[in-house]
């Protein structure tokens, strides 16, 4: 059986050199002999407490143990990864890192968490690809599985997925813009139709070949994308052009079996998304709503994910393949010096509407093609909020798509009025959630509050209200920023005006400090010498161009190496000045546009 | 009149179509012949030759859909619930035998039962989360029972990415096993109980026998599953998870479902109880519309799920899951729907109001139009789903058919004396012809608002009341088994007490057809003897041939 038949473009052109998160889970597991295994069951469940990160002090702590416990619990499920269903690159990555790593790192390990006094092991700064696969685990959005590169999304960020489609899917509606459901499979047939378009997603897709016992006569694929099984029922739809536009959009998951290294939200093999799928009469109407929805994508990342980003054109080489342009909002993580597509809107020209026959009869009774545009954001968007906003605490939370905004935390004291503290705690949820700020407790009485504090820490809660004695006599509370650790005392009178603003305010921050170390990355240049440096630099190029394939393919045949090799990121619509006679970095022909370059996930 | 007849799922028979699909894929043939009674005349359709007649087709196709024409639902029930998906464009046939397109019509529908359930669902502590949707087949073998039931209908995926894969992968029907799996890891001790989630997916189950969002290979669903620390927890977890389903069938899809548990035969695979509500559709079978299942401790042991209770005892914890999918969506099509289409409960319409705009000549145009939109911002505002039908394309008389065909539940008509007037003329979507037509409402905001509010109400409760006298004229109280044989041979649910064995039940569905919908949670008083054995019994079953 020949599976290579079939195939589809890459939707966020994510082919992506090797990346730089080397996830060595073994190097965490090497004090994990010396845990407190519970071992009575077996692999199963045998981990005790091994979500809570481990906070205080070992002499306040009873879970002193608890790093080594989790580490333990990470090494048994590498077991079972190793055991289960194998990637090969993930296992060998595994093995041979397994040693060296608990050798090196037994005792600089301690000497961080002394220091921090965290949860984490691993400092963003020091050692991002760990500290990254620590956090969205230890914050609870994640849970590894048995199949690596699949992962289970935990309440914890299903929430800020959740709160993104509230925004987007009613603004999509706004433009009249419709939900609908296609289904997974995709048959061979339509698949095969698409030969030309080879490249992108043969070698990813996933075959069913049996039902129950018996073989399916015909391999069925999973969707990579739904080009492939939408197409052909626009084909059918649209008859004249009162069936235009047509715009449908679905919320669904797509599998992409990658083999290069798995990073949750980042590269998944299984991961949720929006795709909208629009056809219209003209070339004006789609080039319009490409932009529109690009608006869109800009909005989430810097309104809601408070991420700065910028927003362009993809290059020839770097575009959807088979589409006739596309826009994209591209971030940067100044930890790894890469940068990442956050989301993209393509204008697909004419192409599949050629290939799938999706023509209709224009006003003057003539038979012409419509022109259509896709366009997707996916989970990856979680990812890049934890890479960009995490620190060495754990995560940071935009208030905006927090699903708990602020946490409230008792602090009694040995004979203080316990339940006079406890109650102002209730009143101080009741009257936050009563505004429309998300708002809980936590009231449980086997964690002191230190443990707490961390705890929410980690989860990234952007503010913490602590009520004390103290506070309860003077009739106030106190708040703590997780951004920036700041503590205010708010009187209980003006609670609600006040931690709107702070909310706010934290919200601003997360941006502007963002884009301030991302501004920071950004280096002008105009020779190749000027840019290997900045690229060895880890920074976000901006250069003269002279827009050529050729040039562009230059570029990467000469940055290959271990850290993956440069390529354009987009040209942005915001151009700065192109004086006369600029010439291209790269070929020294005359540039025509600016265009950012760099190393990219 | 046949000549009429011709469906978009028709326009799909014929080989030569202009429609890539069609061409695209074989299997598309064999699954027509599957889901439809022969047609005469799409048959000598798909006999017309190939690739020059194209345009020519896709004119007749365009002619063809002004004058869509459904299958009477008397004369053909099956024929009739295919026409209406189609025609009110709910949903269209997929790529690969078994599997739909559902189109947004027909999603909006599905979106309206996530809003409420989702709600209730937040509202009873239960978060939102995603389990992947491959589950190594090894997982799936661990309950014994649950592999029984399930692999039979299983689709597994061998080859990733080029290559084959060392374990096969289950594409979920179902996650309870990958949720056990998970919890194991999560539950230590009792302070992680109740654990309480629910997940909006896909799940795919490789059935023969297909139909439109009744039963289809890849269907979209919730799934809650929890973990409590007593049975008594769980079974109360389970109770009122049935207990929601329950009242979204009655206060929103208006459908009078009974509430019941499964016999033993009938349970889900892996559990201990299974909660049901059935639903009686208009052809007299029954729907199980959704289920939420007591799973015991069967999955806990299978998968080592345990947690230390108060006293420092390792324990199993009890579980429930429980679900409704997107068939529920072609229960409301079978419950209400009548000879001219679909008819939608307010309260689940994606749209609930459409104003149809009448003028005849070009000097009134503008005046209809105008009061006409300025009625659809009034019930815009305030919260009313509305469409402006204002197209000139189509007759008003075309329009009233189509938007009933649709199943809106209610029409504003607005016409140049009306205008003049300052009112317009209404229609029930439920009450077809003159008597449903009110003349003269004031199209005053605050009147209109108030009045078109009014009949929303009450044709939400008329689709309900009429659903609950047409369930209950058709269930017989039997006490023999020949009288619950001549119950279902009318083609009736049958109820009566039972307390007959495995192989009795059995026995009655091969010699009549008709399976234990559920012994209803309403029970009549008084002593019962087993319509099967005279033994005494304690509960009446509800028998009935279902979907």
């Amino acid at each position: 059986m020949d599976f290579s038949l079939f195939i589809f473009i890459s939707f966020g052109n994510c082919q992506v050199a090797t990346t730089p998160l080397h996830y060595h889970y073994q190097s965490i597991a090497e004090d994990g002999c010396s845990g407190n295994i519970d071992n009575n069951d077996g692999d199963n469940g045998a981990i005790k407490e091994q979500r809570a990160p481990c906070t205080l002090s070992e002499s306040e702590n009873p879970r002193v143990n608890r790093s080594a416990t989790i580490a333990l619990a990470r090494f048994i499920r590498l077991r079972h990864l190793c055991n289960g269903i194998r990637c090969s690159s993930f296992t060998m990555a595994g093995t041979e890192a397994k040693k060296p790593a608990a050798k090196q790192s037994g005792g600089k390990k301690k000497e961080v968490k002394k220091e921090t006094g965290l949860g984490l092991t691993h400092r963003k700064a020091e050692n991002f690809g760990e500290w990254y696969s620590e956090v969205v685990v230890n914050a609870e959005m994640i849970e590894y599985y048995d199949i690596s590169g699949c992962y289970i999304l935990r309440p914890w960020s299903m929430a800020i997925w959740e709160i993104m489609q509230e925004f987007f899917d009613p603004e999509i509606k706004k433009m009249k813009i419709k939900n609908c459901y296609f289904p997974l499979f995709v048959s061979p047939g339509v698949l095969q139709k698409e030969k030309d378009h080879v490249e992108g997603f043969a070698p990813e897709v996933a075959w069913v070949t049996k039902s129950g016992e018996s073989e399916l006569e015909i391999p069925i694929a999973i969707r990579p994308t739904s080009e492939t099984v939408m197409y052909p029922y626009y084909s059918k739809w649209i008859r004249g052009h009162r069936d235009l536009p047509l715009k449908l959009n679905q919320w669904c998951n797509v599998v992409r079996w990658e083999f290069s290294n798995p990073t949750p939200f980042i590269r998944s093999r299984e991961f949720l998304w929006q795709e909208g799928h629009t056809a219209f009469a003209t070339k004006e109407e789609a080039d319009a709503e490409v932009l529109e929805i690009l608006e869109l994508y800009r909005r989430i990342y810097e309104e809601y994910l408070a991420i700065p980003v910028i927003k362009g054109k993809k290059s020839e080489l770097e575009k959807f393949a088979g589409g006739l342009y596309t826009t994209s909002v591209e971030a940067f993580i100044p930890n790894t010096g890469r940068g990442i597509q956050g989301a993209t809107s393509h204008c697909l020209g004419q192409n599949f509407a050629k290939m799938f026959e999706i023509n209709f009869e224009n006003e003057k009774g003539e038979k012409a093609m419509v022109w259509q545009n896709s366009w997707a954001y996916s989970t990856r968007t979680i990812g890049v909020m934890v890479m960009v906003h995490g620190d060495d605490k754990g995560l940071v939370l935009p208030p905006k798509i927090a699903s708990v905004q602020v946490i409230v935390i008792p602090v009694p004291y040995k004979d203080a009025d316990t339940q006079g503290i406890f109650d102002a705690c209730s009143e101080t949820v009741n009257t936050l959630s009563e505004a429309g700020i998300r708002a809980e407790s936590d009231f449980r009485d086997n964690y002191s509050p230190g443990w707490k504090y961390s705890h929410w820490e980690m989860k990234g809660v952007p503010l913490r209200i602590e009520i004390g004695p103290k506070d309860l006599a003077n009739k106030q509370v106190r708040a703590v920023r997780r951004d920036n650790g700041a503590k205010i005392d708010i009187a209980s009178a003006d609670l609600v005006g006040e931690i709107k603003k702070l909310l706010d305010n934290i919200q601003q921050n997360l941006f502007d400090v963002a884009k301030q170390k991302r501004d920071e990355c950004i280096q002008v240049i105009y020779t190749w010498d000027e840019f290997v440096q900045a690229l060895n630099q880890r920074k976000m190029i901006l250069a003269p161009w002279c827009d050529e394939e050729e040039v562009e393919a230059d570029v990467k045949a000469r940055t290959k190496g271990e850290m993956g090799a440069a390529k354009t990121l987009c040209s942005p619509f915001d151009q700065p000045e192109l004086p006369e006679g600029t010439k291209c970095f790269a070929s020294g022909k005359p540039a025509t546009k600016w265009t950012y370059w760099g190393r990219s996930y | 009149m046949l000549s009429l007849r011709l469906t978009s799922l028709t326009h799909l028979f014929s080989p030569p179509s202009s429609t890539a699909i069609a061409r695209r894929s074989p299997a598309i043939l064999r699954r027509r012949n599957h889901h439809l009674r022969p047609r005469p005349l799409a048959a000598s359709f798909s006999s017309q030759s190939a690739a020059a007649e194209t345009q020519d087709r896709v004119d007749n196709s365009k002619n063809r859909v002004s004058d869509r024409v459904i299958t009477p639902r008397s004369q053909d029930f099956n024929a009739w619930y295919l026409d209406v998906i189609a025609n009110a464009e709910l949903a269209d046939y997929g790529p690969v035998r078994g599997t739909m397109v559902i189109r947004p019509y027909g999603y909006a529908i599905w979106e309206a039962i996530q809003e409420f359930l989702n709600v209730k669902f937040k509202e009873t502590g239960h978060s939102n989360m995603y389990f992947p949707q491959f589950i190594p087949y090894s997982f799936i073998e661990k309950e014994a029972s649950h592999v029984e039931g399930f692999s039979p209908e299983l689709a597994l995926v061998t080859i990733g990415g080029g290559k084959e894969l060392e374990e096969k992968l289950v594409v979920r029907p179902t996650s309870e096993t990958i949720v056990n799996h998970m919890f194991t890891q999560w539950i230590h001790s009792y302070r992680d109980l109740p654990l309480l989630i629910n997940q909006w997916a896909n799940v795919t189950r490789w059935e023969m026998r297909t139909k439109p969002f009744v039963r289809t290979l890849e269907f979209l669903w919730q799934e809650g599953h929890t973990a409590h620390a007593t049975p008594e927890e769980a079974e109360k977890e389970a109770i009122q998870m049935i207990d929601i389903y329950t009242r979204f069938a009655y206060e929103q899809a208006a459908i009078p479902v009974i509430t019941g548990r499964k016999s033993k035969v009938e349970t889900f695979a892996g559990a201990c109880k299974t909660y049901t509500i059935e639903a009686m559709m208009g052809d007299k079978k029954a729907l199980q519309a959704g289920t939420s299942h007591n799973l015991g401790q069967n999955f806990a042991r299978a998968f080592g799920t345990q947690f230390t209770d108060e006293s420092g005892v390792r324990e199993y914890v009890w579980q429930t899951s429980w679900a409704i999918s997107t068939r529920f969506v072609g229960g409301i099509i079978m419950t209400h729907g009548d000879d001219a289409g679909l008819m939608l409960p307010p309260k689940i319409a994606p749209i609930q109001v459409v104003i149809v705009p009448i003028w005849k000549k070009d000097d009134e145009k503008a005046a209809v139009l105008n009061a006409a939109s300025s009625v659809k911002d009034v019930l815009l505002t305030s919260g009313i789903k509305v469409k402006l039908d204002d197209s000139d394309q189509r007759t008003p008389g075309w329009k009233f058919n189509f938007w009933e065909m649709k199943g809106v539940p209610l029409r504003i008509e607005i016409g140049p004396r009306d205008v003049a007037s300052g009112s317009v003329v209404i229609s029930r979507r439920d009450i077809p012809g003159k008597q449903g037509k009110v003349f003269g409402i004031s199209m005053e905001p605050s009147n209109l608002e108030a009045y078109v509010k009014n009949k929303l109400d009450q044709i939400q409760s008329s689709l309900l009341a009429r659903a609950i006298a047409f369930r209950d004229s058709n269930i017989i109280d039997v006490s023999t088994y020949d009288d619950l044989k001549a119950a279902i041979s009318q083609g009736k649910w049958a109820r009566g007490p039972w307390s007959a064995s495995d192989e009795d039940e059995l026995k009655v569905k091969e010699e009549t057809g008709a399976t234990i919908r559920c012994f209803p949670f309403e029970q009549p008083q008084g002593i019962k003897r087993c319509l099967m054995t005279g033994n005494p019994a304690e509960e009446v079953a509800i028998f009935a041939k279902s979907y």
